[in-house]
């Protein structure tokens, strides 16, 4: 803690007052000054922000051109949406995440997160794409993230994608993750999740792989360091032995989900 | 004046020094127990600390116990994974942070604040990372 020094002697009554203390009773004024500013430190810190309701954020909807579940791709926060460079021919992960999912700062942070702390692979690319597929879609992203990769990825990531996304809602302070005070935010204060929601957490609870998707809501959102430069290249090895990558690229493959590669890669096709 | 000053100064390094225990060596870290704060909301910032938008919030009976620790990276620490730190209360409940320890060799030393969300009132005994016990029970006032 820092020690404003003028303000500490003008609390003792100014230099007269100090100079006539003993050093014991310096020591215990010190002491006691220090506590006083803990205590209105702590008490700044628990001015709470004021959270919209549920109804407040309803009410927000017509005051919009478009739906909030509208994938980034397709909507302009700001001006018109820009003219996208072509997706090369066979097409790669790498590929997407440089000329679709950039900048991609919010899962290349959560991934090299969870790699700095020491988390399985499949867990780190688990991390690395749980929400690639929000420039797609976004209301139940966990299963649309989980349906685009699960052709190419273990089944671990795969289950970690999908319901990351319901145990975002669940505090565990066991596994040492918080409700995220962003949720209050987007969701409303009052919120409370969906009952498949509610029916998929019960289903978590027991599953043998619950910590896998937990690990992802634990590495979801915490920045390590705001000036870090992130970048996919740490990320090619894990890459390299776990996505199969199809040789036809991603979109000709004729996977389960080469159409919404397809989507990815044309998303101004008017049908 | 100058005097005045200078003396003040010297028992507020004596009184901060006292308030610090014995620093604790873990793989070539130096790892001091700085105090324990009580809060209702924090900021959940990474080690060394970083920037973060997410807090945590408390509810009715719970509390966050924040144990500052203080880190300086001597010359024998190797780059390596640290745990995140351990909370045991002096009923030998555990309890875990949020807050993990990343790159821990990036800065020579720095201060960060770990909470633990504790029941009202718990009064905590001692912090551990990894092997690394750290008694803080004093600093609980």
């Amino acid at each position: 803690m820092e020690i404003d020094r003028r303000a500490f002697i003008a609390s003792l009554g100014g230099t007269a007052a100090v100079a006539m203390m003993d050093s014991e009773a310096k020591a215990d004024s010190l002491e006691h000054y220090m506590e006083e500013q803990l205590d209105e430190q702590v008490a700044a810190n628990q001015a709470k922000e004021k959270f919209p309701t549920v109804a407040e954020i309803e009410a927000q909807i017509e005051t919009r051109n478009y739906r909030r579940g509208v994938g980034s791709l397709f909507v302009s926060g700001r001006g018109n949406v820009k003219k996208l460079t072509p997706m090369p021919k066979n097409a790669t992960l790498k590929d997407f995440f440089e000329l679709r999912f950039a900048p991609a700062n919010h899962v290349l942070q959560s991934a090299t997160r969870a790699m700095k702390t020491g988390m399985s692979e499949e867990v780190i690319l688990a991390c690395l794409l749980h929400d690639c597929v929000l420039n797609l879609i976004k209301p139940d992203h966990g299963w649309w993230g989980a349906q685009l990769f699960e052709p190419y990825i273990p089944e671990k990531s795969a289950f970690a994608i999908r319901y990351h996304q319901t145990l975002r809602f669940y505090p565990d302070a066991d596994a040492g993750y918080e409700y995220p005070d962003q949720y209050f935010r987007i969701f409303g204060e009052d919120y409370k999740p969906p009952a498949h929601i509610e029916a998929t957490y019960k289903m978590l609870k027991n599953h043998k792989w619950y910590m896998e998707p937990r690990l992802v809501t634990v590495n979801d959102l915490y920045a390590f360091d705001p000036n870090a430069k992130v970048s996919l290249d740490p990320f090619m090895d894990i890459v390299g032995r776990h996505f199969k990558q199809p040789k036809e690229g991603l979109g000709n493959d004729n996977s389960p989900s080469a159409h919404m590669w397809r989507t990815l890669a044309n998303p101004d096709q008017p049908l | 004046m100058r005097i005045a000053a200078t003396a003040l100064f010297t028992v507020c390094v004596v009184a901060i020094a006292i308030a610090q225990t014995k620093p604790t060596n873990y793989k070539g870290l130096e790892i001091t127990p700085l105090g324990i704060e009580r809060a209702k909301v924090v900021s959940l910032l990474d080690c060394p600390p970083g920037q973060n938008s997410v807090h945590g919030n408390a509810r009715g009976e719970e509390e966050f116990a924040v144990v500052k620790l203080g880190f300086k990276v001597t010359p024998a620490f190797k780059e390596t994974v640290v745990k995140k730190p351990v909370l045991t209360d002096t009923a030998g409940k555990t309890y875990q942070t949020s807050v993990s320890i990343i790159d821990p060799g990036s800065k020579p030393a720095y201060e960060c604040g770990f909470p633990f969300r504790v029941p009202l009132g718990t009064k905590v005994a001692s912090v551990a990372i990894d092997t690394a016990t750290i008694d803080i029970k004093a600093l609980d006032k």
